[in-house]
């Protein structure tokens, strides 16, 4: 698993994108990375999916808990272009209806 | 079913059925999808149902990483009808229920086994002091 934060300039957001495949043996890398995000306080936390070819449970509440930090301090989270695995994962889960999924970049910007 | 019954039907494996291919696993649970994939391939099971597959046998995969502190196994074999996917490890499950009920979208846990029972045809479980098999069943051809 691969995850890079991007801070777009001039935009009110921030992009990280995550590649590969995200399970409990890597969820603390992704953790550290989206922590460290939470912190800067960004209005809005993209994470872009479409490279993450997998993700469990706990990379999964990873997020979840990420996105609940990110809430108490009124910023939102959304979720682009995740493939079928992780789609799969997040609907299951139900996941799908606490943070919004969008299918591009453009799109979770309102651009 | 009584515990009995289900004892008889956890041994029972068709005649027609596939050598079972094995693999032992610790922490490397990306090779156990791509086992899982393959294996998949192979029996014939389509596309959208392997990604369930995957799905169900890496979060029981990731319990046995969690709980057990031993390594895993896991045997694939399927006969014309489906694919079963068994996982044993040294772990204990204490609730006989784990994964009956949906958690919360939110809850800290306990998505893994709702996540396996939601998306596999037939689950059986067995756990005692001695350790857990957990038995995934998906048929080939959907009804």
């Amino acid at each position: 698993m691969t995850v890079t934060a991007r801070e777009s300039a001039g935009e009110p957001y921030t992009l990280v994108v995550v590649a590969g495949e995200a399970d409990i043996t890597n969820r603390d890398d992704l953790r550290g990375v989206l922590d460290a995000e939470v912190t800067q306080r960004p209005t809005t936390l993209i994470l872009e999916l479409s490279r993450l070819r997998f993700m469990d449970s706990s990379a999964l509440h990873v997020i979840l808990q990420a996105n609940r930090a990110l809430d108490r301090q009124g910023g939102v989270m959304a979720l682009v272009a995740p493939q079928e695995a992780v789609a799969k994962m997040l609907k299951l889960t139900t996941a799908d209806r606490l943070i919004p999924v969008f299918p591009s970049v453009a799109e979770a910007t309102g651009g | 079913m009584t515990s009995e019954a289900k004892e008889a039907t956890i041994g029972k494996r068709s005649p027609s059925a596939s050598a079972a291919m094995s693999l032992t696993f610790t922490t490397d649970l990306a090779a156990v999808r791509e086992f899982v994939r393959r294996c998949a391939q192979e029996a014939g099971l389509a596309e959208a149902r392997a990604i369930d597959l995957v799905l169900a046998v890496s979060e029981v995969a990731a319990n046995t990483l969690r709980h057990a502190k031993s390594a895993g196994t896991l045997e694939i074999w399927h006969d014309a009808n489906e694919i079963v996917c068994q996982i044993r490890d040294r772990g204990f499950i204490t609730d006989p229920l784990a994964g009956q009920r949906q958690p919360d979208a939110d809850a800290s846990g306990g998505h893994g086994l709702w996540i396996v029972n939601q998306v596999c045809d037939l689950v059986e479980m067995r756990s005692d002091e001695s350790g857990t098999t957990i038995k995934l069943h998906m048929a080939l051809h959907s009804s």
